[in-house]
């Protein structure tokens, strides 16, 4: 419990700190492709048993010849996934694919077509009888369920009647054909040529379903067909579409199925559709619409194909297999309404993650303790700036002409200018939440914008982004390419913006969590303007919060909010790229650091660690429960009804502390900035800017000729 | 240990889904929170630790403070001289018909003084001491009830005894001598106030660590089989007084918050916490609160815009109710998170109306209307 157990300088521990198996689980469970995991793991181990259960059934020889039969049943199931997909059904693909079969064979034997005449001839037969289940479906708002039952029972009946009529037509003729024959037998790259076809058709439609415009509005007519049209897309035409889509697709399994069978009977296609239904189902397309990929369908199509072959060659009846297959359907749908339905609650259940945060002993604030940290009531009396103009000004600031600069909650910064500072304007509105602010050389403000990244505001209030996103980090299953939480900036003597995203896993509004996991989840991101390039330059980091570039421009000040600390990041001289601790110990939560006159450095405390928050810190499990039990209102938090600016010096030294110990008049507070003898005074909640007069100081000293003017103290 | 408990609840709440969740109430209805405590009248300056209040058969008023009882008489109730001192906290009070005033002296029992000033003690009943004596009251016959809030801790922890979950606490009866004492009720949770009806018939009493006020038939020195009125209260019920037209005034002298419930849940937590922090800084109600930055705060609690917000999740809060003969609330008197009328213990009529302690800000204040008739 003494000092820290965890070595916070290290990029291999911080790494470690940030991972655990349940954040992994949370995010794996957030990410699209990691939803049909069950049906993808239930077919590699159907794949493993039968591999191991059934001789020969592991060999190349063996899974080439299993596609042959494979393919035309996954057109078949292809056809029935883009219809669920658009919030139908076709229950005729079956018998589509038995009057194609039938077509192709009457368009070769009786029209005695060429190859290619045969296969456009039958795609358009498929074609067509899709596209009267689509008109139907689209265009006259026919239930698809009953509509392409109809279909079902009519092809099936003419199918019947037609076969009667040729079958002997049929056994008799033949047509010496070395294309028809490449179609029924043929292969590329030693895959059978209808699973090769397959495959670039799955290919194809995976672009098409994900994207492409066709794809897009099919999905949204799924998930919803009135707001899908409420939103422009043309709901008739493109179920329409999909139908003749669907049509066609069955069209070419029956094409490969006539060229390898070259015969018809009344089995053809029988009870295709609800194998392809429980494929497709089994694969993860909902049933209810608007989710699913041709992978899912595919991954249920060879569950389904594997399981048939699989029992029959195992010896089991085919009734049984039946069976089977109708209870796997029952489960299938079953966890499909409940794992959609759950999946994403189940998530936010799980996100966060707490991790065990021991802090340092934290030195007495009691007055008369004798520390530097010692309560008094050097703020109580502040004198109050703006008082009910300003909502929230996190950091404030002062240009060269003495105007005083606040960034609010409602996404102003308000300006406040003339000799008492009582003129207040709207300087510009970015939006997002403004937070650190500083000036560069050129006399823009640039404002860190938490959810929306950096941003500038010339002088003459024009607002231009800075930066809104940096390098991804390759290993990292959430997306952290956006800036999530722009907290604090600062500009290093050569133009680089410094500053911290205090949080990848949370936003401003929930910011709290992000404290309550006590995680390195936040980073430290620089933008070079010289290049225009912005780069993570500390990854996993412990709540970044304060930024500043040190007095001589060599190195970056941190604070750490959740670790209750200071580090120094040397970004020039000899210790370039090292990390290290530069206030170990402090008694609360460190928000933003500042230059100060004299070459030391203004500290904020936005929060103070009170024995039981300490304790709950060390107790990662109370606040997994916490966070889950109670309502957000009622979490155990840091003290914060206080205000505390805090000096320290370049070697961690703290020299000083100023108070308003109960929060009278500045509490939250959560920058300070000094400038010609005053400390001015900005508070995450407050209803004010603060300022008191600063003893024995440089009273020609600002913040800006620190910076880019005369008083620097980088060159020499 | 901790990890296992938690799991056995998460079944629990699986298997006896229905179950009571005794979850805090809403306060709504006759107590949706006001401010009227605190635009109350004063009497006097605050008195340190004032705690308990009762009335002389002249009007005058004794209230109890530290280790003194005061006597408050005159206009206005404006003089105060000293009735008596003790060598321990005095906290409880009560006037028995014959005259005599009853004191409860934390980890001594309850002492009788008579108008010469003379002192009869009663320190023990069944063999066991009376350390926690929280309330006493006494029947139309003389016989004398108290309760002794726990045998663990002394009144001024009572919120050791709460962390502690303890259910340590005896409902006590006596004849007028303080003698022939017998143990009613054994295992209670930290009784805390009690009161005879004003048809003299019944005994209510409360259990703070439960939330509850339940009623019992007396005969004598003896009770009938308890029945619970108010089962699930948003705060700790401390004392009950009688109220004018029947009914009881309950002086609730801490509310329930979630955060406390849920680390009264969090065993282990809980444990270290009561090992290794001092109490004033834990996660616990409190009487009083002083703003201290090291008191356990909560994200609602928050100033926003220099606003302290009434309705944030209190540590110290006002409140007493009036509940009829049915435990139906009539009314209430609340002070909010920013007012001052904090922690109050006692709420007892008078021929000048309802005068109310709190224990929190040291302040007794006046409450007209509830005037006896």
């Amino acid at each position: 419990m003494s000092s820290t157990t965890l070595d916070f300088t290290s990029f291999g521990k911080r790494l470690r700190s940030s991972y655990s198996p349940r954040l992994l689980l949370s995010e794996l469970l957030l990410k699209q492709w990691f939803e049909p995991i069950i049906p993808f793991t239930v077919m590699i181990a159907l794949g493993v048993y039968f591999s191991a259960t059934i001789p020969d059934y592991g060999t190349f020889a063996n899974a080439a010849s299993l596609l042959r039969l494979f393919a035309e049943f996954g057109f078949v199931a292809l056809g029935m996934a883009l219809c669920l997909i658009s919030g139908g059904i076709d229950l005729s693909v079956g018998a589509i694919l038995a009057a194609s079969n039938f077509a192709a064979l009457y368009y070769l034997y009786v029209l005695e077509l060429p190859t290619w005449g045969v296969i456009l001839a039958t795609l358009a037969t498929g074609g067509v009888i899709g596209g009267v289940n689509g008109a139907l479906v689209g265009y006259l708002k026919a239930r698809p369920f009953l509509t392409t039952l109809v279909t079902l029972i009519i092809l099936r009946a003419s199918v019947n009647l037609l076969n009667e009529r040729y079958a002997t037509v049929f056994a008799t003729n033949s047509v010496d054909s070395a294309a028809w024959d490449y179609m029924g037998d043929g292969t590329v790259l030693r895959i059978p040529i209808n699973a090769a076809a397959l495959l670039a058709v799955l290919l194809v439609g995976h672009v098409l379903l994900s994207r492409s415009r066709y794809g897009w509005h099919l999905t949204a007519i799924g998930a919803s067909r009135k707001a899908a049209r409420h939103a422009g897309i043309r709901v008739e035409r493109m179920l329409f579409a999909t139908y003749v889509l669907s049509g066609m697709l069955c069209a070419v399994g029956g094409v490969f199925y006539a060229a390898r069978q070259n015969s018809t009977d009344s089995t053809t296609g029988i009870g295709w559709e609800f194998q392809a239904l429980t494929a497709v189902v089994l694969g993860g397309v909902s049933l209810a619409g608007g989710k699913g990929t041709v992978w899912r369908a595919m991954i249920g199509g060879l569950i389904v194909f594997m399981l048939t072959n699989g029992l029959v060659r195992l010896g089991i009846p085919g009734y049984v297999t039946s069976a089977v297959i109708g209870v796997i359907l029952l489960a299938a749908v079953g966890i499909d309404v409940k794992w959609s339905k759950n999946r994403g609650k189940a998530a936010q259940k799980i996100y966060v993650n707490p991790a065990r945060l021991p802090l340092a002993d934290a030195p007495s604030i009691e007055a008369g303790s004798g520390t530097p940290y010692a309560h008094n009531d050097r703020l109580v009396n502040a004198e109050a700036i703006g008082l009910n103009q300003v909502e929230g000004p996190e950091d404030v600031i002062l240009d060269r002409h003495d105007r005083l600069y606040g960034s609010t909650r409602d996404g102003n910064i308000i300006r406040f200018s003339g000799p008492n500072l009582e003129q207040r304007e709207v300087f510009a509105h970015i939006g997002g939440r403004p937070l650190g602010m500083q000036f560069d050389a050129s006399e823009n403000l640039i404002v860190a914008v938490a959810g929306m990244g950096v941003y500038g505001v010339k002088p003459d209030g024009t607002v231009f982004k800075v930066t809104d996103e940096t390098s991804r980090t390759w290993y990292k299953l959430n997306d952290d390419s956006r800036l999530r939480m722009a907290d604090d900036l600062d500009i290093a003597p050569d133009g680089k913006i410094y500053f911290s995203d205090c949080t990848t896993r949370y936003e401003m509004t929930t910011n709290t969590l992000d404290v309550m996991e006590g995680r390195p989840n936040g980073r430290l991101v620089c933008y070079d303007p010289a290049t225009k390039k912005t780069s993570t330059v500390l990854n996993h980091f412990y709540f970044p919060n304060g930024i500043c570039v040190s007095h001589d421009g060599k190195s970056v000040l941190i604070a750490s909010t959740s670790l209750c600390k200071i580090f120094r990041y040397w970004v020039a001289g000899p210790a370039k790229g090292k990390l290290e601790v530069l206030i170990d110990d402090l008694p609360g939560l460190a928000d933003n650091i500042n230059r100060a006159s004299d070459g030391t450095y203004w500290l904020a405390l936005v929060g103070i660690r009170s024995p039981a928050f300490d304790l709950a810190m060390r107790n990662p499990g109370l606040r997994l429960r916490m966070v889950k039990q109670v309502p957000i209102d009622e979490w155990l938090a840091p003290g914060m009804n206080h205000g505390c600016v805090l000096k320290f010096n370049e070697s961690g030294e703290v020299l000083g502390s100023w108070w308003d110990p109960s929060g009278v008049s500045h509490s939250t507070l959560t920058s300070m900035r000094e400038h010609k003898g005053y400390l001015y005074l900005g508070g995450l909640e407050n209803n004010r800017i603060g300022r008191i007069r600063l003893d024995g100081v440089d009273e020609t000293w600002t913040g800006y000729e620190a910076y880019w003017g005369d008083k620097r103290r980088d060159r020499g | 240990m901790g990890f296992l408990t938690n799991v056995v609840r998460d079944i629990e709440q699986i298997v006896f889904r229905n179950r009571d969740q005794h979850a805090i109430p809403a306060m709504d209805g006759a107590i949706s929170p006001n401010d009227r405590l605190d635009a109350l009248p004063r009497i006097g300056a605050p008195l340190a630790d004032a705690d308990d209040v009762a009335e002389a058969p002249d009007g005058a008023l004794y209230v109890s403070a530290g280790r003194r009882v005061f006597r408050l008489s005159g206009p206005d109730h404006a003089d105060r001289t000293e009735f008596a001192s003790f060598d321990r906290d005095v906290g409880a009070l009560a006037v028995h018909p014959d005259g005599r005033l009853l004191v409860c002296v934390a980890g001594q029992g309850l002492a009788a003084i008579n108008a010469a000033g003379k002192r009869a003690w009663l320190t023990e009943a069944e063999g066991q001491p009376l350390l926690c004596l929280t309330s006493v009251a006494v029947a139309k016959d003389g016989t004398i009830f108290v309760t002794d809030g726990s045998s663990a801790y002394e009144p001024g922890e009572w919120c050791r005894d709460l962390m502690a979950k303890n259910h340590l606490g005896r409902l006590v009866s006596c004849g007028p001598a303080l003698d022939a004492a017998r143990v009613l009720l054994r295992d209670m949770y930290y009784p805390n106030g009690v009161a005879i009806s004003a048809d003299g018939k019944d005994l209510w009493f409360s259990e703070s660590w439960n939330h509850r006020v339940s009623r019992t038939a007396i005969d004598g020195q003896a009770i009938g089989r308890p029945r619970v009125v108010i089962d699930n209260m948003a705060g700790y019920p401390g004392r009950l007084a009688p109220a004018a037209g029947g009914g009881f005034w309950i002086a609730v002298f801490a509310v329930r918050t979630h955060l406390v419930e849920f680390v009264l849940r969090e065993d282990d937590y809980r444990q270290e916490m009561i090992r290794t922090i001092p109490p004033a800084l834990w996660v616990a109600p409190a009487l009083a609160t002083s703003n201290h930055c090291h008191e356990p705060m909560q994200f609602g609690s928050i100033k926003a815009l220099g606003i302290e917000k009434p309705w944030a999740p209190p540590r110290s809060y006002g409140l007493v109710v009036r509940i009829d003969d049915e435990g139906d609330p009539l009314e209430s008197l609340h002070s909010r998170v920013g007012g001052r009328i904090h922690g109050v213990t006692a709420a007892r009529e008078t021929a000048v109306g309802l005068v109310i302690v709190s224990k929190g800000s040291g302040q007794i204040v006046l409450y007209s209307g509830g005037a006896r008739l």
